[in-house]
């Protein structure tokens, strides 16, 4: 039995591989036009779904080339590491990444680049094997944005704290140190208690705010930075009674923080907009397949990205700034709501 | 002889993807560039989850949740060594084999000690191993700080995460003849025969005299040396180690080893098996990335394919299907 069995299994093992042989000899994969696909840290969170429809937009322009958005199912940069590799083994002509890690991503980022995939990444300022990185703002001068915005709310005066995701997060600690050379500008305005770490964690900063409103009943000002932040400190603000007698300006999103900007308890939030960001990286390599250069003060044609600041990166790649920092409160955030 | 069903399925099931891969991507999906990155992207989930079979094989619950923190572990804990002692671009060779040992004995320590904790002190596996995860990921956090370690690419380390001999890459070799090793290990020596059969009956496993608590320890330090190795087999191929590389690693080798017709009750379970299914996996994830689909595809497709396995073994449908044929049937001696 088992010789014959063995012989049709073989027989069907042969049948099937010469049919994809077959196939395999006579096509060529993607034969039309170029593909860019962008690689997200984790599909399906509102975050990168707002990236998504900025990446279709770029899709309609473009119908000349095949342009999609992928991300990983699971947060773990060992599945994004998975995409990436299977896309370059594919022959995809131009990555877009967000790396969840860049740390992860080095190794298998420099073979592609070896082998001729044209690179560009997002949100990872010391990649070292990227072609270009692209920034959405300078930090430091988000940082004075938002500080400047709370200082004009609390008059320039009074005491005022900040909360950071964790002292090991490199952009918000760059936040909230522009905030506070900022804020040295105006005598009046008294720093207390600050770099409270949040954890990105909007019951914790909640209780963490509650304390503080009691340790210093005369706060006027909250700079956060964690994108839960401003709801647990709005939280706190509008539960105290507090609301329109204490400041709170921090990086948040629309949807979410609609209901506390409304009420006053926040008093704006600030971000940056990953549609424009996706269109921003997708035009980027659009202009790297092609053989393009990018230089110092280039349009990329893409709100927030008209006059972008090009300068040498972390490795050989060029490091892109864009100006598409967005501050808005209660009378404009609908303009953006995602 | 009874036929293994996991091994005939998942023979055809390789096949079957390879041309359904080769069809949709004209080709691309059969290029030796993709079935080469391929086999670099199996070897360390496929050790990690060879270390769940063996746990799984020792019986009363069996199963080793610690593997992909173990293996991060190593890698963050040799790296530090390797990095202090030697230069990676003046000494390359002497780093490499220091950073492989490192790994090798942190991860076999750390199978020691799930042993120990398993067999001396009678903690149920599950919970055991879901301690120690736990600690190790921890241990890991602290002496990386939180921070991915670079552990930097000297030659003899980049070329066993991602060179190739003979058109084959060298991690995809290493795992193979592990796997070829321990199937022997495991068919051939008392050793083997003895895990099975504490696996199939732990009291029986007693009362012959069998040394319970040295059969363990030593079942979860060979599967922590897997993931010891899984460990160098990471950092070769990313340059870079952390801590909470691959969380989702966890439920996919178990995944495998479900697939692979390992019995979860203990006492049965194939190397070759586990190998196969872990290229499987591998086959059907990259397919769907190649079609571009949405990874909560992949997801939903390793669940229906777990739950067909798990038919295939509960109603034994491939016995049943040959047992139509019974003339075709050799007489055999039963194994």
């Amino acid at each position: 039995m088992t010789t014959r069995h063995h012989a049709l299994t073989t027989g069907l093992k042969a049948a099937l591989l010469t049919t994809v042989m077959t196939v395999a000899g006579s096509a060529a994969w993607a034969q039309d036009g170029k593909t860019i696909t962008t690689v997200v840290k984790i599909s399906g969170i509102p975050w990168f779904d707002r990236m998504e429809t900025g990446v279709d937009l770029y899709a309609e322009e473009h119908p000349e080339m095949t342009i999609s958005q992928v991300g990983p199912a699971t947060a773990d940069s060992a599945q994004q590491l998975q995409i990436v590799q299977d896309l370059i083994a594919r022959g995809t002509d131009a990555l877009a990444v967000v790396p969840m890690d860049p740390g992860v991503l080095e190794g298998l980022l420099k073979r592609a680049i070896d082998r001729g995939t044209i690179v560009v990444t997002h949100e990872a300022d010391n990649q070292v094997n990227t072609m270009a990185n692209i920034e959405a703002f300078d930090n430091a001068e988000y940082g004075t944005a938002l500080n400047e915005r709370l200082a004009e709310c609390m008059g320039q005066e009074g005491k005022w704290t900040t909360f950071v995701g964790s002292l090991g997060s490199r952009t918000h600690m760059q936040w909230v140190g522009a905030g506070e050379e900022n804020a040295a500008k105006y005598p009046g305005m008294e720093l207390v208690d600050p770099n409270n770490e949040s954890f990105d964690d909007a019951n914790g900063t909640y209780e963490t705010a509650k304390e503080i409103l009691r340790k210093h009943p005369d706060i006027k000002g909250f700079q956060t930075s964690a994108g839960n932040d401003v709801l647990g400190v709005g939280r706190a603000i509008e539960e105290a009674g507090l609301t329109g007698k204490v400041c709170l300006v921090g990086t948040g999103l629309p949807n979410p923080s609609a209901a506390y900007l409304d009420s006053g308890a926040i008093t704006a939030i600030g971000f940056w907009d990953p549609q424009k960001a996706g269109m921003a990286m997708n035009e980027v390599a659009r202009i790297l397949l092609e053989g393009g250069e990018l230089t110092d003060g280039m349009d990329l044609g893409v709100e927030g990205y008209e006059s972008v600041s090009v300068t040498q990166g972390a490795g050989d790649g060029k490091l892109v700034v864009g100006n598409g920092m967005v501050i808005v409160d209660k009378d404009t955030y609908a303009e953006r709501l995602f | 002889m009874r036929r293994d069903a996991n091994l005939l399925v998942l023979c055809v099931l390789s096949v079957v993807l390879l041309a359904l891969g080769g069809l949709v991507s004209d080709g691309a999906f059969l290029s030796p560039f993709n079935l080469q990155s391929m086999a670099t992207q199996v070897p360390e989930i496929g050790l990690l989850a060879i270390g769940v079979m063996l746990a799984m094989c020792a019986g009363n619950g069996g199963i080793d949740l610690s593997g992909i923190a173990n293996a991060n572990m190593s890698g963050v804990a040799a790296g530090i060594v390797a990095i202090s002692l030697f230069d990676a671009t003046e000494a390359p060779a002497l780093f490499t084999l220091t950073f492989a040992l490192g790994c090798m004995i942190v991860g076999l320590l750390a199978g020691i000690l799930n042993g120990i904790i398993i067999s001396r002190f009678n903690i149920t596996p599950i919970l055991a191993t879901l301690g120690t995860q736990m600690l190790f990921t921890g241990v890991a956090v602290v002496l990386s700080d939180g921070r991915s370690l670079t552990i930097g690419a000297p030659d003899p380390l980049y070329a066993l995460g991602n060179g190739v001999v003979f058109g084959l890459p060298i991690s995809f070799l290493i795992f193979v003849a592990i796997g070829i090793a321990l199937a022997a290990v495991l068919r051939l020596t008392p050793y083997g025969m003895r895990l099975m059969l504490t696996g199939a009956n732990p009291k029986a496993a007693v009362y012959s005299g069998f040394r319970g608590v040295r059969i363990i320890t030593t079942t979860y330090a060979i599967s922590g040396l897997l993931a010891g190795i899984a460990g160098i087999i990471i950092a070769a191929r990313n340059v870079n180690v952390k801590w909470d590389y691959g969380t989702s690693y966890l439920l996919v080798a178990i995944l495998i080893a479900v697939m692979a017709g390992v019995r979860p009750q203990g006492g049965h379970g194939r190397v070759v098996n586990v190998i196969l299914a872990a290229v499987v996996l591998q086959l059907l994830s990259s397919l769907l990335n190649f079609i571009g689909l949405s990874n909560f595809v992949r997801d939903l497709a390793w669940g229906i394919l777990l739950l067909c396995f798990l038919a295939v073994a509960r109603f034994d449908l491939i016995n049943q299907i040959a047992a139509f044929a019974p003339s075709r049937r050799l007489p055999r001696a039963a194994e």
